[in-house]
């Protein structure tokens, strides 16, 4: 799919200020599309490119956050305030560092973090994003072909180590989820963490 | 040329958002210096990415576009104002990381070390400190109560369990009792740490 001919959405401003987005025979995204969405979000303030965005991750963001403990109207809420993020930041965004959805998965991690720093009245820390970072050889050499080769080496994961990756990310304790999930001792989660991050990475070394 | 780096498992808690504050800290200074690790949060951060791709996707209220249609056009709120840096010896330029901390005076601690307080706003209950051991002075015996981070900003030091110059990172767990020394240079070293130290008497 290209770019720039990508999902075709209608706007469908109802009585009140509420806005309808219709998909019409779009398939999902794929990570160039959306990079190419957000880039058309930062260099022309497109809200279809927005509305495309929003359809695709601000669902996935909020299974995130209800999978990290926040309550259905807290999650609706920080999954606003993230997709209102993805819009403000989008000049931020720079494909040769971060893929699209790993881009996203950023901002919603600190959305998450910077929520429960707010239930306890606390402020939110500096972004580091907005910190000067160049990326190296090896980022951009990884950015192109990383997104897809993750995929793969997750599919490729067992069940177990897979769900080790999916409690370390998406739990708020997540040694305590993982020892209860798969019945370990608490003391064995860490070299089992260890254990499946090597595994992950053979995998996407073996990619090809 | 760094030789320590945070172990695999921090840089995942680190990604995933789960790493405590004052420790969170201390691995984004490493991070700054460290294009490896730099390349392994990235990896990381787009396997994050790669697992909220696979979620299945929870339903919006049916206004939720529309409310966030409606604050595209207000001003994001004015990024928080950064303290002026405070005079730091051997010329020493502090991380990145310690934007918005609230970094206190160099207080003395005990014969040829010094200390000073690093306070985060968004994290009151962090422990995290400026240490500066004088050249070839010996720290005393400790252990600690949870995991001490430490990234070397300057000189280096070294304990049982290896030797660490700037741009390193160490991890002790609560299992570890060391001695630490600092190096001919001396050491100045960004540290976090968890339940406090536990001194031998
Ligand atoms: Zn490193």
């Amino acid at each position: 799919m290209n770019a720039t001919d990508a999902p075709l959405y209608f706007f469908l401003a109802a009585t009140t200020r509420a806005v309808v987005v219709t998909e019409v025979n779009a398939p999902p995204p794929n990570g160039a599309a959306l990079a190419a969405l957000i880039a058309r979000v930062a260099s022309a303030q497109d809200r279809t490119a927005f509305a495309a965005l929003f359809k695709y991750f601000a669902p996935r963001v909020k299974a995130y956050l209800r999978r990290a403990g926040l309550t259905p109207a807290a999650a609706e809420e920080v999954t606003q305030q993230v997709m209102l993020a993805v819009w403000r930041k989008a000049d931020h965004f720079d494909p040769a560092i971060a893929g699209a959805a790993s881009w996203v998965f950023a901002i919603a991690r600190n959305a998450r973090i910077d929520h429960a720093r707010r239930q306890r009245d606390l402020p939110a820390a500096p972004d580091p994003a907005e910190e000067p970072q160049a990326p190296s050889a090896e980022t951009l050499l990884l950015t192109a072909e990383r997104a897809t080769r993750l995929h793969k080496a997750l599919a490729a994961l067992g069940p177990e180590q897979r769900q080790i990756v999916q409690l370390s990310f998406f739990s708020d304790t997540p040694h305590t989820a993982i020892a209860r999930a798969l019945n370990l001792p608490l003391g064995t989660v860490k070299s089992r963490i260890r254990l499946g991050l090597a595994k992950l990475r053979d995998l996407l070394e073996d990619a090809p | 040329m760094i030789q320590h780096h945070p172990a695999p498992e921090t840089l995942l808690a680190y990604s995933a958002g789960t790493l405590p504050a004052g420790r969170a800290l201390v691995v984004m200074a490493h991070l700054q210096g460290c294009p490896h690790c730099q390349a392994e949060a990235a990896t990381l951060d787009a396997l994050g990415g790669a697992l909220l791709e696979t979620l299945t996707p929870e339903p919006l209220a049916p206004d939720a576009f529309a409310r966030t249609l409606a604050q595209l056009d207000t001003p994001a709120p004015p990024a928080p104002r950064r303290q002026t840096p405070l005079p730091q010896p051997f010329g020493l330029t502090l991380p990145a990381a310690l934007h918005g901390t609230r970094i206190g005076r160099w207080l003395w601690l005990g014969r040829g070390l010094r200390y000073s307080r690093v306070r985060l706003p968004w994290a009151p209950e962090a422990n995290v400190m400026l240490l500066r051991v004088a050249p070839n002075r010996r720290v005393i015996t400790h252990s600690h109560g949870g995991a001490e981070f430490t990234q070397v900003l300057h000189g280096g030091f070294y304990d049982a369990t290896g030797h660490y110059e700037a741009g390193d990172l160490a991890e002790a767990d609560e299992h570890l009792s060391h001695q630490p020394c600092a190096g001919p240079q001396g050491c100045i070293c960004l540290a976090a740490l968890e339940g406090g130290l536990r001194l031998p008497w």
